[in-house]
């Protein structure tokens, strides 16, 4: 459906507050009113109509199966029963939404319910909507741009109806989950919204600026339905008279909006004072340019300059990074993206393919958990074009995927993908025929690849091209080809650019000026975005260097920061009569690690696990119990320790050993308990003990807890409950955990946890903090 | 400024020397640079009744006896939802992956920033009503007062739509720093009874206290 920006529509105002008007008692549920008041429903309906209203919203805002769980009623029974409400009421003279919002549950990373249990939810909603005879579907209220999605999709693949998104914003422009107004329009747009805008949240007047970013951020038909302005906290009334709302909703049609309603606070009254005052406006003139851009919900990214591309996240030629895919230690990958982050990437390719690995199950995985530990946007990057899909669905915000080539092959598999989801894509310039070897013919299929994208629906300023850069030493003729395309490229076909350029010096010694060269060579040939490994030191310098000389970096500041600080830190260079158990103690990380890399010299793994890293670990945990150091300082302590495991299981996996670690822990935070700081702790000090933790996460059904120490032989479990109304749930959980054979050891903590509690429940031991639970498994287990 | 003496207190860290105490100021500066609490109330009318104190005006019974003896003076209760919202857990939990030690020192001040908005949120309050005084302000849980009193809290203060606040069906806030409170308003002083004597306006005549007794005993 398109819908032309210059007609206005009106939707209607509140339905809740109707409802109240007509009697609603507080707590009742609102969508069952159609069910037991059709009239009621059917009346608020019919006077919005008559008020001017083009569009009418079914009472489906909160019909989903969760909340209508208690009522024993069905989602298809209620949504129906709404939808033909409103078809009654309207009699043809509005179309009617089946209308979606929040769940009312958190999604995962900060709530517990799934991506895709959220999709299912909505999905049932929309489909009982379009069955009953829906015009159109809403998405509206929303705070998680990640739920939005959900929302979304659902619309878009079980049904055909258009879609309406409207999300919830505050005053400082972002939505309580932080999204910016830039990533939900173009998140929005790129997963084929109809008309996105903002509803709810404050009156049209705090609405407006927000109003006025958003018709500059998306080509779409911009939706306003704000509140009757601002609720009296002490009796919960809006401040806005029906005129006041129609005047101030004029400015949002000036700029730009097309459609308009109300929503809490506002009644008829104000849709047919909103009609009268803005019926013979013309929507004002936007501006809109199309730019480069990939984000996360709250870092919108606008590709207009020079921005680097972390490549770290990538098994090939890394042994540690092969183990940590094998035993599927996703914190190293985690720990491998923040290090990128430190260095300065703007974006980080994500490639897990290697022999073994389910690249369709482990890249939707990673990205879930690089979501929630790192803000920056991320490149899919696989040749699988079934795990690109499962990677670009459970990410949140405008992805990028990494890559197309001129293949027909190539196209037809990947170009739909990033279509659907609204991805940018990288181009690499090669096809049936191979390596190109010259400038014309790279251009060629840029080009190529450019026209079949633009024909599919993807703007060009989402086609990234990869001129591909080979080996000097083996083909030295081709980095002149290189250099030609990536200029014609930026300069006439107005695209970005992508280049991975260290396999520039392969080869050659002194690789580093090579590369270094070479880079800077093509960024002057206008490569905006070079694929590096951002840990290098030179190649960072001499990005922050190009930034300088483009006027990227305004008055020098970021080149000035960068260099004046590592002037500054010198002389802080005299650890050299630091120990490394003293390192380890005081928790100086990077001391500690490269202390370790010297002590190796000498010193096995083993050495140094037992004649440094515990007995300095124990120092801490002794003074921890005396009082003389405290929490930051243990976990200090505890991640100074963990550079230097790290630093030996580098060398093991250099060496194709085993690791170290001796016990397998399972640890969970039992079922209905979301708050696992406490569970993090425990983790991250017994994992430096040499504990292999297996981390369960939060909200942990018993079963699962049960499964996982049964299929993997574990002697300890440590369960964490922060709640009194957790507490049957650890309960339920030990309980289930003796009932096996060979039941394992059990150790509990938390803030409500008591020593009695724990041997009521039949626990074996009583952790009340992360040094107790070291005692615990030393004692139970034994060794370590 | 975050009170750095209470965040320690709140870490059981009270002893800390000055190389904490510094990290500990660094990351509360930071804290409250990034993230600002917000709160949302409403004002109801108490009638003393005998199943509970009966928040007419949201429709709200509090049940037991601390809330009896909470409100047993006052003709008004403010119900109260802050937050400092899902971005400081956001926050946490990157910072969590990066440095644990950062993350305990984020986690507290978290704590304490919170409870600083539900000051501000009392002194809002008393603004509006001059002339009446607050009760110490409890929580769901507080005494007998039961925790799944926080569901209907927030209900009633729609709190989903206005602070992003959310209960789980385990009675857990989400996000992490929320708190819901009442607060009594009488017409004459009231006495500190969760904050303790040394706050009370009855502290120089109270017999409890001479007896060596408090009223939250």
């Amino acid at each position: 459906m398109t819908i032309d920006r210059q007609k206005l529509i009106f939707l209607d105002g509140a339905m809740g507050t109707m409802l109240q008007k007509k009697g609603m008692q507080p707590g009742e549920n609102p969508e069952l009113l159609n069910l037991t008041r059709p009239e009621w429903i059917r009346d608020i309906h019919a006077a919005y109509v008559e008020a001017g209203s083009n569009i009418v919203y079914a009472n489906t805002f909160g019909a989903n199966r969760r909340k209508l769980e208690a009522t024993g009623h069905t989602v298809e029974e209620v949504v129906g029963a709404a939808v033909r409400n409103a078809k009654a009421a309207v009699g043809g003279h509005a179309l009617v939404a089946v209308d979606m919002g929040p769940l009312g549950e958190l999604l995962e990373p900060m709530g517990t319910l799934t991506f895709e249990e959220a999709y299912d939810l909505f999905a049932e909603v929309v489909k009982a909507g379009a069955a009953a005879g829906a015009d159109l579907a809403v998405i509206e209220t929303m705070t998680d741009l990640y739920e939005t999605k959900a929302a979304l999709l659902a619309v878009k693949e079980q049904t055909d109806l258009p879609a309406f998104v409207t999300m919830t914003f505050d005053e400082n422009g972002r939505t309580f989950t932080g999204c910016t107004v830039a990533s939900m329009a173009r998140t929005l747009e790129g997963l084929g919204a109809d008309a996105i805008g903002l509803n709810c949240s404050l009156g049209p007047q705090q609405l407006l600026p927000i109003l006025q970013e958003l018709c500059s951020q998306t080509w779409l038909p911009v939706i306003a339905k704000p509140n009757a302005g601002l609720p009296d906290p002490v009796d919960g009334h809006y401040d806005l008279t029906p005129a006041e709302f129609a005047a101030a909703m004029k400015d949002a049609v000036a700029a730009g909006v097309s459609i308009v309603g109300g929503c809490c606070g506002t009644n008829p009254e104000y849709i047919r004072a909103l009609h009268e005052a803005v019926k013979d406006m013309q929507p004002g003139q936007r501006t809109y340019a199309e730019q480069s851009f990939v984000c996360t919900p709250t870092n919108a990214l606008t590709l207009d300059g020079l921005h680097v591309i972390g490549e770290r996240i990538n098994p090939t030629g890394k042994k540690r990074f092969q183990q940590a895919l094998r035993e599927d230690d996703l914190d190293y990958i985690v720990d491998v993206a923040i290090q990128q982050v430190d260095a300065g990437a703007a974006i980080l390719d994500v490639n897990v393919g290697y022999p073994g690995v389910d690249e369709v199950a482990m890249l939707p995985r990673v990205v879930k958990k690089l979501q929630a530990a790192v803000d920056l946007p991320l490149q899919l990057d696989s040749t699988n074009p079934a795990a690109l899909e499962a990677g670009l669905r459970v990410y949140n915000g405008k992805a990028a995927v990494n890559s197309v080539n001129g293949e027909e092959k190539s196209m037809a598999a990947i170009l739909p993908i990033v279509k659907k989801y609204g991805a940018s894509v990288v181009g690499l310039t090669l096809d049936e025929a191979g390596l190109p070897k010259t400038a014309e013919q790279r251009i060629a299929i840029a080009q190529r690849i450019l026209d079949r994208a633009v024909s599919m629906g993807i703007p060009a300023s989402d086609v990234w091209i990869d001129c591909l850069t080979l080996t000097v030493s083996a083909q030295q003729d081709q980095a002149v080809e290189t250099l030609k395309a990536v200029q014609y490229v930026t300069d006439v076909m107005k695209l970005k650019t992508v280049l991975g350029v260290s396999n520039i010096s392969f080869g050659l010694p002194n690789r580093m000026l090579m590369t270094q060269t070479f880079l800077i060579q093509a960024i002057r040939c206008g490569l905006s975005l070079p694929i590096v490994n951002p840990n290098q030191k030179e190649i960072m310098d001499a990005i922050a260097a190009c930034r300088v000389l483009s006027g990227q970096d305004g008055e020098c500041r970021a080149y000035v920061d960068r260099f004046a600080g590592e002037v500054a830190s010198k002389p802080a260079a005299a650890a050299s009569s630091l120990t490394l158990d003293e390192a380890i103690i005081r928790g100086l990380r990077s001391d500690a690690a490269k202390l370790a890399k010297d002590a190796l010299v000498n010193e096995t793994e083993l050495q140094l696990v037992e004649g440094h890293l515990i007995p300095a670990l124990d120092k801490v945990g002794v003074d921890y119990e005396q009082g003389k150091a405290f929490l930051p300082q243990l976990l200090g302590a505890a991640q100074a320790a963990q550079s230097v495991f790290e630093v030996i299981k580098t060398s093991l996996a250099e060496k194709g050993g085993e690791t170290v670690k001796k016990h397998r822990v399972v640890i969970a935070t039992v079922q209905g308990d979301i708050h696992d700081i406490g569970k993090n702790i425990v983790k991250t000090v017994m994992e430096n003990y040499g504990y292999e933790m297996i981390d369960l996460g939060r909200d942990v059904p018993p079963e699962v807890i049960v499964k996982t120490v049964q299929e993997q032989g574990i002697r300890l479990v440590g369960l964490s409950a922060l709640m009194t109304t957790t507490l049957p749930a650890m309960e339920e959980t030990v309980r289930q955990l003796k009932a096996i054979d060979n039941p394992p050891y059990i150790m509990v903590g938390g803030a409500v946890v008591t020593e009695e509690y724990a041997q009521r429940m039949g626990a074996d031991a009583y952790a009340k903090d992360a040094r107790a639970a070291v005692e615990a498994a030393r004692r139970l287990l034994g060794g370590n | 400024m975050l009170d750095i003496d209470e965040a320690l207190r709140y870490l059981g860290a009270s002893g800390a020397d000055e190389a904490l105490r510094q990290r500990m100021a660094s990351v509360a500066r930071d804290a409250e640079s990034r993230f600002a609490p917000r709160f949302t109330y409403r004002v109801s009318g108490v009638e003393h009744r005998s199943e509970g104190e009966w928040l007419s005006d949201v429709q709200l019974l509090l049940p037991g006896r601390s809330a009896r003896k909470m409100l047993a003076e006052c003709s008004h209760a403010a119900v109260l939802v802050c937050t400092l919202g899902l971005s400081f857990d956001q926050h946490l939990r990157a910072m969590q992956a990066r440095d644990m030690s950062q993350a305990v020192l984020l986690d507290t001040c978290g704590s304490v920033l919170v409870e600083a908005g539900c000051d501000a949120a009392e002194k809002e309050i008393a603004a509006r009503f001059p002339g009446v005084y607050l009760t110490d302000r409890f929580s769901p849980g507080y005494g007998d007062l039961p925790l799944d009193l926080q569901a209907a809290i927030c209900q009633l203060t729609d709190s989903q739509r206005r602070l992003g606040v959310y209960v789980t069906p385990s009675m857990l806030m989400n996000p992490q720093k929320s708190v819901t409170a009442i607060i009594g308003i009488a017409d004459r002083p009231q006495r500190a009874r969760i904050r303790g004597c040394a706050y009370c306006a009855m502290k120089d005549t109270c017999a409890l206290r001479k007896g060596g007794h408090s009223c939250d005993d």
